[in-house]
């Protein structure tokens, strides 16, 4: 995919190592490879889904999308209001506060993620108070219209409530009405929807395809789960180990799967019908933790194709195996 | 049919609160073959954690029994002494608590924790016969004999959840509980997982029910499906059975708001509202408010749950494709 002037972000090696301490005097004894030199772009409007098992790196991506966590080292282009991609990988103070207006982020737990101290009202203001727009009666306008939007009616109602007062599903709503409320272009999703049940589910889901739709916002949908990626995302990449290994258009993954990475997390998922049998997985192990991964493919203990090229050579690189899909691995 | 090795019949209990009485079991009715797996899914708060609970009167402090009996063969659990009770309680039924990987003690060898159930429920053994039972197993859940005496720090979550199942298994029990087995793990050693369960269940020929929110886990598992909303059982038939020919709208719904990755992608359809408070149930089927075919009928009267033949059961007035 060529960098265009619909790339609405543009990530390029991006890098992030959590030292591990420990011993006497705390010293550093490795690096967790959390995410270890990724590259993808999202056109506007579009969304990427993120899949992976748990430690594979997708949170760690998520959040670095927003800046929560700075990078070890690459870059995070994003289009800016006037039009031009501007890395912000390095970004700190005033410059990185201006940036959160284009970005938001949306966390997992509803139950975790607003203050049960303050009312509705209060967190869905907040980002508008931290960046300094609008009067109280104009932020008020505005919150009670996200409400509205977000199927939180009638607004009045709930402005005024605290966290408590609130199931799982509306807590949700009010954590994707403070995302939107800067009017963002891109939001880092993280497993958003995997908290509530099912029946609320979709709605939440809708509601965020439906947004995304409205306000030509971008997702970065960080899910465990492939069929809600499946509603979520034009595109989906599969990330294992820090690396990303699989990238292409949701429905040619899910009907081509290349990496037997990618094989083998498909064929593991269930399916709501007894009527069909999913295929053996034959995969070895359990996933470990990447701290100072050696140097070839990083999966290459469980995979079942690998051989000594394999061994002998470094991780492999994502290359385009034609119609914009993407994978990293030489046995393809 | 042969007898079947659970009964339940009419259970009914309540959690006494300080806002009131949670309604959370409610007139649930169903029975278990020897050999057959049930899987009772629903909404987290819809009373099929409760249930399971219930039939091994686990319950907390607050609950009481309102009405109802469980047979278990031809012993009626409820009334039994407490004592007998016990002796139920892994020998005959055992449970796997939801995230129960992490009820392993962190201090005790994995191994040692099997032994002390054993020597708890069957009585006590030589230390040679114990770890021969322990080794026997460890291998019948796939794990490595060798790993008996590490601790569970040195286990993965897969590997701690196989131990609790080996636990769960200890005494030969006839009926395994298993609330949310794998929910707490990825998709792949929940595959792992599962399988290892189906495949034990085959073996011993021992009755299973599955507890999950996972439509998807339980069409894998089971071979009898239960379908619970607000602390009733809105529907109990043969897995195939109640996927193609689903009878009560709420099933229907459930099964329509589930993505999977396999075949054509159809719309979701989200159902409206959300699930109810049980200390003060909607009037007659709990589920009419959000119910699209409610009628003043569904307001009013409890709907009775019937028997569609096929041994298929459903409690509407207006059930979908009769």
């Amino acid at each position: 995919m060529a960098t265009n002037d619909q790339t609405l972000v543009k990530v390029e090696n991006l890098v992030k190592y959590f030292p591990v301490e420990g011993g006497l005097f705390s010293r550093v004894r490795g690096q967790i490879h959390a995410v270890d030199d990724i590259s993808f772009e999202i056109q506007q409007g579009k969304s990427l889904g993120l899949v992976g098992e748990s430690g594979c790196g997708k949170t760690t991506t998520g959040k670095l999308m927003v800046r929560l966590y700075q990078p070890t080292s690459g870059t995070i282009k994003i289009r800016t209001a006037e039009g031009t991609l501007e890395d912000i990988a390095f970004r700190r103070g005033k410059a990185l506060k201006a940036f959160r207006r284009r970005v938001q982020m949306i966390f997992q737990d509803p139950y975790e993620s607003l203050n049960p101290r303050r009312t509705v009202f209060d967190t869905v203001a907040e980002p508008l108070a931290v960046q300094g727009i609008g009067t109280l009666i104009e932020r008020e306008e505005k919150v009670a219209d996200l409400l509205a939007l977000v199927g939180l009616t009638p607004p009045d109602t709930f402005m005024f409530r605290f966290p408590h007062e609130l199931s799982g599903g509306q807590r949700q709503r009010v954590a994707i009405a403070r995302a939107l409320i800067v009017d963002p272009v891109f939001i880092a999703a993280d497993e958003p929807t995997s908290m509530l049940d099912v029946s609320i589910r979709i709605g939440v889901m809708q509601l965020m395809a439906d947004l995304a739709d409205r306000f030509g916002v971008s997702y970065l949908y960080i899910t465990h789960d492939l069929a809600v990626a499946r509603y979520m995302c034009q595109d989906v990449a599969v990330m294992y180990l820090g690396k990303m290994v699989e990238k292409a258009e949701t429905e040619e993954l899910l009907a081509h799967p290349l990496h037997p990475y990618t094989k083998a997390l498909l064929a593991a998922t269930p399916v709501p019908d007894p009527r069909l049998r999913r295929d053996i997985i034959n995969i070895k192990g359990g996933i470990s933790k990447p701290v100072d991964p050696p140097p070839q493919c990083r999966f290459y203990e469980r995979c079942p194709i690998a051989d000594e090229f394999c061994k002998n050579n470094v991780h492999p690189p994502l290359e385009d195996k034609g119609g914009g899909h993407f994978v990293a691995c030489y046995k393809v | 049919m042969s007898e079947p090795l659970l009964r339940v019949e009419n259970l009914t209990m309540h959690y006494t609160t300080r806002a009131g009485d949670v309604k959370a079991v409610d007139d649930v009715s169903f029975t278990l073959a020897q050999g057959d797996s049930l899987g009772l899914v629903g909404e987290s708060g819809c009373g099929k954690t409760s249930v399971a609970l219930t039939l091994l009167r686990l319950m907390p402090d607050n609950a009481k029994i309102l009405r109802g009996k469980v047979w278990l063969g031809d012993t009626e659990l409820l009334s039994l002494p407490y004592e007998e009770m016990r002796k139920i309680r892994w020998n005959r039924i055992s449970m796997i608590f939801q995230a129960a990987m992490n009820s392993l003690n962190p201090v005790y060898r994995v191994g040692d924790q099997i032994i002390e159930a054993l020597n708890t429920h069957i009585g006590v053994m030589s230390i040679d016969q114990a770890r021969q039972r322990v080794a026997e197993l460890f291998e019948l859940v796939g794990l490595d004999p060798a790993l008996m005496d590490r601790y569970p720090h040195e286990f993965s979550g897969g590997m701690r959840q196989r131990a609790v199942i080996a636990m769960a298994l200890s005494c030969n029990p006839d009926l395994i509980i298993a609330d949310e087995p794998t929910t707490a793990l990825d998709v792949i050693v929940q595959d792992r997982v599962l399988r290892q369960l189906e495949e034990v269940q085959a073996k011993l020929g021992m009755s299973m029910i599955y507890i999950s929110h996972d439509i998807a886990v339980i069409a894998e598992v089971s071979n009898r499906i239960g379908v619970m909303y607000a602390g009733q059982m809105a529907e109990i038939a043969d897995s195939i059975e109640i996927f193609e020919r689903p009878l009560h709208p709420y099933t229907f719904a459930l099964m329509g708001s589930f993505p999977s990755i396999k075949g054509k992608k159809h719309a979701l359809e989200p159902l409206p509202g959300e699930p109810p408070n049980l200390i003060s149930p909607p009037s007659g089927c709990r589920f009419h408010p959000r119910c699209s075919r409610a009628t003043e009928q569904c307001k009013n009267e409890v709907p009775i749950f019937r028997d569609y033949g096929n041994n298929h059961f459903a409690a509407c007035w207006h059930p979908l494709e009769v």
